[in-house]
C-alpha cells in the first residue's frame, strides 16, 4: 500500500514536471488550404483540443494559420514568419513534400521543432506523421474480394492528377487488383476529390462502359458524386467505396434502409491535426520520438454506420480527436 | 459553295466541328450504343459552362484586361447561402432565387466599385474580391451540405422530351444574350467599348454604365449557375465552383470571341462547352493516362483556337 502511494506520488511528480517543461512553449499550425469540409473539420478539431490544452497550461499557445492560395511559396513565407515570431514548434500540413524543405530547414536550424502531417515534408530534420495511402487503396480491394468473391469490372475514381497522394492510392488499388485478378478496372476518371467533379467525370464515361460494373474504387470525397451519376444514368448501383464524408454516409444509410446496400468507408480523420499537436508537445517535452510515424485509418463498416453518421456533422467528415495517450500509443508503435 | 465558305468563315463553326468530331470518336468506342447517354450528359454539364461562359464573354468583350475571376467564389457563395435559406423546403424556392439574384448583384457592384472607384485593374479587383467572397461562404456555414428543395433538385436533374431541363435554361439565357448582343443597343455598346473605349465615349456611349452593367450581369449569371449546380449535385460544397474559373474563360476563347475584346460570339460558347466536356469523356473512354489526357486536351484546344482565329481575308 505504502509502495503504491509512493508510486502515485512519483507519477504525479513526473507528470507535473512534464507540464512544467512545455508550459512556456508556443506551437503554431501552418496549414496550406481551408477550402473543403475535411480541412474545415481539421481546423475545428485543432481548436477543440488545443484550447483546453492552452487553458490547462500544457502549452502557452497553439495558434492556427492558413494560407490563402494553397501555394508552396506562400506557405514557405508563412513558416519564415513563424520563425521570426519565435514559436518553439511548427506543426505543418504542407502544400508540397519538397518545396517547403528550405523553410523547414531554416526552422530546424533556429532550434524549432517541425512536425509535418497529412501533407508531409521530406526534409530529414522534420518529423513526419504520414498516411499509408497505398494501404488505403489496397484495403479497398481486400474488402471487395471478400464481398464479391466472383470478381467483376471496376470503375476507378482518382484524385487530383499530378498529386502524390493520388499516385499512391491508385498504386495501392492497382496492386490490389494484381493480387485479386478476378477484378478488372475498365475505366478510370479523375474526380479531384470533389463530389461535383466526380459526378461530371463519371457521367461522361458511363455511357461508354459495360453495363455490368460491380464496384467503384475511390479516394474519398467522390463517392456521393459517383452514386448520383449512376442514378442519373439509370444504372444498377454498384458497390461504391465511400470516404467518410457525411453526404456519402447519409446516402449509404438511405440505400441501406431501402434495399440493404452494403459497402465500407475509409479515410483519415481530420483530427489527425490534434495527433500532430500532441506529438509536437511530446517532442518539446523531451521525449524520444521517432521521426517517422504512421496515422491510423478511420474505417466505417456496415455495423458502425449509424453510430458514425450520428456523430458526423451535416456537411462534415467522420472524425476523431486524438488525446495525449493516443499520441503516446502511436509513438510507442513506431519505436 | 459560297454558302459553305461563309459557314467556314464563322468563328464559332470550329468549336462545333471539334465537339462533333470528339463526340463521334467517343461513341465509336461502343459502336454507337452510348450516343444517347453521352449526348444527354454532355448537354447537362455543358449548361453550367454556357451560363457562366456567357457572363464571362460579355466581360471579356469589354476590352483588354477585362476578366472576371470571382466566378467560382460567386457560385460557391450563392449556392451555399441560397440552399441554407431555402432549407430544403419547396415553399422557399422563390426566396432562394431572390437571394441568389441579390448576391449576384451585390458582388457585381463590389467588383465594379473596386475597378472604378479604386482604379484597380479588373484581374486584381475580381481576384481579391473572390477571396472575400470565398471567406464569406466559409464563415457562413463552414461547408455545411444542405439538401436542395425537392422540386428544384427534380427540375435540375430531369429531362423534357429527352433533353435535360438545364439545357433549355441555358438555351433561354443564350437566346436572350444573342438578342441583346446582335439586335439590342446594349450589345452594340459593349462591342463599341471593347473596340475603342475613347471613341465609344466620344460617340456618346455611356461607357461606365455599360461596364458596370456587364460586371453585374456576369456576377448574376455566375450566382444562378452556382444555385443550379448545387441543386443538381445535391448540395453546395466549398470547392464546387473551382473548375469554372478556367472553363469560363476557355469556352469564351474557343468559341471564337476575340480575347482582345470588341467581338463577342454566343453560338461558339455552346460548341466550346460541349467540346470541353466531350474531350475529357473521350480521353477517359479510351483510357488515356492523366498526363497524356492533359497534354491532348491542351493540344486540341490550341488547334481549335488557331483554326477559329484565322479570319478570312475579305
Amino acid at each position: 500500500m505504502k509502495h503504491f502511494v509512493v508510486m502515485t506520488g512519483l507519477t504525479v511528480l513526473l507528470t507535473s514536471t512534464a507540464l512544467a517543461e512545455t508550459s512556456a512553449k508556443r506551437i503554431a499550425l501552418s496549414n496550406n488550404y481551408a477550402g473543403n469540409s475535411w480541412r474545415q473539420a481539421m481546423l475545428q478539431s485543432w481548436e477543440t483540443i488545443t484550447k483546453p490544452a492552452v487553458e490547462a497550461g500544457i502549452v502557452a499557445a497553439a495558434d492556427a494559420f492558413t494560407t490563402a492560395e494553397n501555394q508552396a511559396t506562400e506557405q514557405a513565407a508563412q513558416i519564415q514568419n513563424m520563425i521570426l515570431e519565435g514559436y518553439d514548434a511548427i506543426v505543418v500540413n504542407a502544400a508540397s513534400p519538397t518545396a517547403l524543405n528550405g523553410a523547414v530547414k531554416e526552422a530546424c536550424d533556429a532550434g524549432i521543432t517541425v512536425v509535418s502531417f497529412d501533407g508531409i515534408v521530406t526534409e530529414p530534420c522534420a518529423w513526419r506523421i504520414a498516411v499509408d495511402f497505398k494501404q488505403m487503396g489496397k484495403d479497398q480491394l481486400t474488402y471487395l474480394a471478400e464481398k464479391l468473391p466472383e470478381g467483376g469490372k471496376l470503375l476507378e475514381i482518382r484524385g487530383l492528377a499530378g498529386v502524390f497522394v493520388d499516385d499512391e492510392i491508385s498504386a495501392g488499388i492497382h496492386e490490389g487488383v494484381a493480387e485479386n485478378p478476378q477484378f478488372e478496372i475498365v475505366g478510370s476518371v479523375h474526380g479531384d476529390w470533389a463530389q461535383d467533379v466526380a459526378q461530371k467525370a463519371v457521367a461522361g464515361i458511363l455511357p461508354s462502359l459495360p453495363e455490368d460494373i460491380v464496384g467503384v474504387v475511390t479516394q474519398g470525397g467522390d463517392g456521393y458524386g459517383a452514386a448520383q451519376a449512376f442514378a442519373a444514368a439509370g444504372r444498377d448501383m454498384p458497390l461504391i467505396i465511400m470516404g467518410n464524408r457525411q453526404d456519402e454516409l447519409a446516402w449509404w444509410k438511405e440505400q441501406k434502409d431501402a434495399n440493404g446496400y452494403e459497402t465500407m468507408s475509409v479515410s483519415i480523420a481530420p483530427g489527425v491535426s490534434t495527433l500532430a499537436f500532441w506529438v509536437a508537445q511530446q517532442i518539446l517535452d523531451g521525449q524520444d520520438v521517432p521521426k517517422e510515424l504512421v496515422v491510423p485509418f478511420l474505417r466505417i463498416d456496415q455495423d458502425g454506420l449509424e453510430a458514425s453518421l450520428e456523430t458526423t456533422p451535416a456537411g462534415g467528415v467522420a472524425n476523431v480527436e486524438y488525446s495525449l495517450e493516443d499520441a503516446q500509443a502511436v509513438i510507442a508503435a513506431a519505436k | 459553295m459560297t454558302s459553305l465558305r461563309t459557314l467556314f468563315a464563322k468563328p464559332w463553326i470550329w468549336s462545333f466541328l471539334a465537339a462533333a468530331g470528339v463526340w463521334l470518336v467517343t461513341i465509336v468506342f461502343t459502336g454507337g450504343a452510348s450516343a444517347a447517354g453521352l449526348s444527354q450528359a454532355a448537354l447537362t454539364f455543358a449548361a453550367f459552362s454556357i451560363i457562366v461562359g456567357i457572363g464571362q464573354m460579355f466581360v471579356i468583350t469589354l476590352g483588354p484586361g477585362n476578366v472576371d475571376l470571382s466566378i467560382p467564389a460567386t457560385m460557391t457563395l450563392a449556392g451555399t447561402v441560397a440552399l441554407k435559406i431555402m432549407d430544403s423546403s419547396n415553399g422557399l424556392i422563390l426566396m432562394g432565387l431572390l437571394v441568389t439574384l441579390l448576391i449576384g448583384l451585390a458582388i457585381g457592384i463590389i467588383n465594379y466599385a473596386l475597378i472604378k472607384l479604386l482604379r484597380i485593374p479588373p484581374i486584381i479587383a475580381t481576384l481579391s474580391s473572390s477571396f472575400i467572397i470565398q471567406s464569406a461562404a466559409i464563415s457562413y456555414n463552414r461547408g455545411l451540405r444542405i439538401k436542395p428543395p425537392s422540386a428544384l433538385a427534380e427540375f435540375t436533374t430531369a429531362t423534357t422530351l429527352g433533353i435535360p431541363n438545364l439545357a433549355y435554361l441555358a438555351l433561354a439565357v443564350s437566346v436572350a444574350a444573342w438578342v441583346a448582343l446582335e439586335k439590342g443597343i446594349y450589345g452594340r455598346w459593349v462591342s463599341a467599348v471593347g473596340q475603342n473605349m475613347r471613341a465609344a465615349r466620344m460617340a456618346g456611349v455611356p461607357v461606365d454604365g455599360v461596364r458596370a452593367a456587364t460586371y453585374l450581369l456576369c456576377a448574376v449569371l455566375a450566382a444562378l449557375a452556382g444555385l443550379l449546380l448545387s441543386c443538381f449535385s445535391g448540395g453546395a460544397a466549398l470547392n464546387m465552383g473551382a473548375e469554372y474559373l478556367l472553363t469560363s474563360i476557355a469556352v469564351v476563347v474557343i468559341g471564337g470571341t476575340a480575347v482582345a475584346g470588341g467581338f463577342a460570339n454566343v453560338p461558339g460558347i455552346w460548341g466550346a462547352s460541349l467540346f470541353l466536356f466531350l474531350v475529357v469523356s473521350m480521353l477517359n473512354t479510351y483510357g488515356a493516362a492523366a498526363g497524356i489526357r492533359l497534354l491532348l486536351t491542351g493540344t486540341i484546344i490550341i488547334a481549335v483556337i488557331i483554326a477559329a482565329s484565322r479570319r478570312p481575308r475579305t
